[in-house]
């Protein structure tokens, strides 16, 4: 069976199957998406109108027994940053699409008739629309979601948009379900939900029964891919069970990154917060500790993860208040609006979910909105009420949930933390300026999951020759930003990259995995240069849509306002961040 | 001192702030620190933060100095961006 692309139009309601183009046969996850994009929507169009597209692509090993693999890439022009945009997550959703031999879901038109809204069926018997309930729509999706269940089953993979979407905040994210269905795992980044909801689809429903599964070229090769990739993963110190992240999730970073002077606290005013250690990861695993009377380790967020690293936060009589608090949304909605309470950072959480919003741009919104004067700096009652407002769609709430940089303008706020039109996640870069590079650099705006770049190379320290030249620095930025590209294509989860690019055998499993299921040849530097290749044509398209050099820079006030502790501020050259792409 | 490591601390509260008041001698390394207050290294991993700094066991620390320690399974997720101050090697 070969694969196919499911195309959906909006504009006539139809659905339609066509063969995958040889092309794009061996792509997958981002370097599937961004290339449907980049081949199919005007870098000029109106992210809201009819020639956007959303493209969704799971991994390509997605729905495979590989380790950590059940994500999808969701791709389109951003409404946020009218750059390209790929933003996944991991859920049920994906490996259902790929069991069904379907390489991507491509929605593109516009109905005519505005407000009404539709839901995809996807299932081993083909695909078709259908009107959403109205009882479905415009209401929170904690609500409406076990009526979908009601509906369809259990067992569906879902994919969603919340009230967000459906009112065309350039906030809104793609929601899809978690391995207990709860609709918590977000394509959050860049409004990709605004798309979906110009466009009229609330949801997904995909269920992969009678599916004849992914097909795999080389048995024997993938297994051996996925054996070392496994070992890998069960061995290193931050993926292996009861290793850093599935005891502490990723909040275990809030404590270390404070330590390091990096944590932006109070809309980037500093780097350290004072609360830091009542949000942490270890407070969580205490807080759970103590309100279920037992040890509570994390989760797999989506089938086949063997990292676990999502976590709850429990009520005090010890039902579940949210999942998950993630170190972004930890630091959003807790240090950089100067909150220091779980519970008040586990209502808002919930009420992201709930909306279908971005966590780490609502929180950056709640912050510039603290700054301008709307609320207090650590006031979690406020901060909670102004986040119903999203919900309820109010002028205010339409204002923050359009975004940081939106809320900024309207309130006067010069300092606003945002590279593109996105706001920067939870690394100041004043005080890890290696991150500094990559928020500048990136394609999708201020992002941390993009690329890494390697700080020591990047900079010199006063006082030590500097052992690398400008380009030097700029090919080593450049071949992890392409490391991390390829990761988004395979379908892996980013957090592989932990273990991999430290252990080279987990690394050469992840790609002999990919030769098997594709039957494809490639090495290590094949890998690279397919990241390079998907950096130069998303770069590409942001130039088209009218992005220069000087949108590859930070605000200007991370420039002369010296970040305690310290005290520095980002002075990595002009040159330096334009060194990055020049290939 | 964070995790496992705040027993060496008189306050524990995993939600706190496990402080310990060392004093310095001359010449003290952060091993040298570490092992005077009873806490084994092969439980200390490698996130030590001296004065905010990412840094390694042979780094000197003077009075006044502030030192944080996570345990070995509390790791840096992202270490490349950070450069780890050791000690300065004589003749370079």
């Amino acid at each position: 069976m070969s694969s196919r692309i499911l195309r959906v139009n909006m504009t006539e309601g139809t659905v339609k199957y066509e063969d995958t183009p040889e092309k794009y046969r061996p792509m997958g996850g981002r370097w599937l998406s961004s290339s449907i994009v980049c081949d199919e929507v005007d870098p000029l169009c109106h992210p809201l109108g009819p020639y956007n597209k959303v493209v969704l692509a799971p991994g390509i090993v997605t729905g495979t027994a590989a380790p950590t693999s059940a994500r999808v890439s969701v791709g389109g022009k951003s409404p946020l940053t009218g750059t390209i945009k790929e933003t996944n997550a991991g859920s049920k959703f994906p490996p259902q699409v790929a069991g069904l031999g379907i390489k991507a879901i491509v929605v593109e038109g516009k109905p005519k008739e505005e407000g009404k809204f539709w839901t995809l069926e996807v299932n081993k018997d083909g695909s078709k629309l259908v009107p959403t309930p109205s009882n479905w729509i415009g209401k929170g999706l904690y609500e409406t979601v076990p009526l979908l269940y009601k509906e369809y089953g259990d067992r569906v993979g879902l994919m969603a948009i919340g009230v967000g979407g459906e009112m065309k905040m350039v906030n809104a994210g793609v929601c899809f379900n978690d391995l207990e269905n709860r609709p918590s795992r977000y394509s959050g980044r860049g409004g990709m939900g605004a798309v979906l909801g110009s466009k009229g689809l609330k949801f997904i429903v995909v269920d992969d029964t009678g599916a004849p599964g992914v097909e795999i070229a080389n048995k024997e090769l993938f297994e051996v891919g996925r054996k070392k990739l496994t070992d890998a993963l069960m061995t290193h110190a931050i993926t292996k069970p009861k290793g850093a992240l599935n005891t502490y999730g990723t909040a275990v970073l809030i404590n270390i990154i404070n330590e390091a002077g990096g944590l932006p606290t109070r809309n980037f005013s500093s780097g350290t917060f004072e609360g830091a250690t009542k949000i942490a990861g270890e407070a969580i695993f205490e807080g759970n500790k103590k309100r279920l009377g037992k040890e509570l380790y994390n989760h797999a967020c989506s089938p086949g993860c063997i990292i676990r690293c999502s976590n709850t936060w429990h009520k005090p009589d010890g039902s579940e208040h949210t999942s998950c608090i993630e170190y972004e949304s930890d630091w959003a909605l807790g240090a950089n609006c100067g909150i220091d309470d779980l519970d008040v950072i586990a209502e808002l959480n919930q009420l992201c979910n709930d909306y279908g919003v971005d966590t780490i741009e609502a929180g950056g919104t709640l912050a510039v909105a603290m700054e301008g004067g709307v609320a207090k700096f650590g006031d979690g009652k406020k901060a909670i009420e102004l986040m119903r407002e999203i919900g309820k769609g109010t002028p205010l709430g339409r204002i923050l949930g359009s975004g940081a940089s939106l809320t900024g303008r309207v309130f006067g706020v010069a300092r606003v933390p945002s590279v593109k039109g996105q706001n920067m996640p939870a690394y100041e870069p004043r005080a890890i300026k290696g991150i500094g590079v990559t928020y500048a650099t990136s394609t999708m705006g201020a992002d941390h999951t993009a690329g890494y770049t390697i700080a020591p190379e990047i900079l010199s320290v006063g006082g030590k020759a500097d052992p690398l030249s400008t380009e030097k620095k700029g090919e080593l930025s450049r071949n992890f930003q392409a490391a991390t590209a390829f990761i988004d294509s395979s379908g892996h989860c980013l957090f592989i990259a932990f273990a991999i690019l430290d252990i080279a055998s987990g690394f050469q499993g992840m790609v002999e995995e990919c030769n098997g299921v594709l039957g494809t040849g490639w090495t290590g530097d094949d890998v690279t240069k397919i990241g390079l290749d998907i950096l130069k044509m998303e770069r590409r398209f942001n130039e088209a849509a009218g992005f220069t050099k000087a949108h590859d820079r930070l605000p200007e006030f991370m420039k002369y306002e010296k970040l305690p502790p310290h005290n520095t501020v980002f002075d990595v050259p002009d040159d330096a961040l334009d060194s990055v792409y020049k290939f | 001192m964070y995790g496992k490591l705040r027993r060496f601390a008189p306050t524990q509260d995993p939600a706190g702030d496990s402080v310990v008041y060392v004093p310095a001698n001359k010449d003290d390394t952060i091993s040298e620190v570490l092992l005077r207050l009873g806490v084994p290294l092969k439980e200390v991993g490698s996130n030590i933060f001296l004065n905010w700094q990412y840094s390694g066991l042979n780094r000197g620390v003077q009075k006044g100095d502030r030192l944080a320690v996570f345990p070995d399974d509390m790791q840096l997720l992202y270490k490349w961006y950070f450069r780890k101050i050791d000690a300065e090697k004589s003749g370079q």
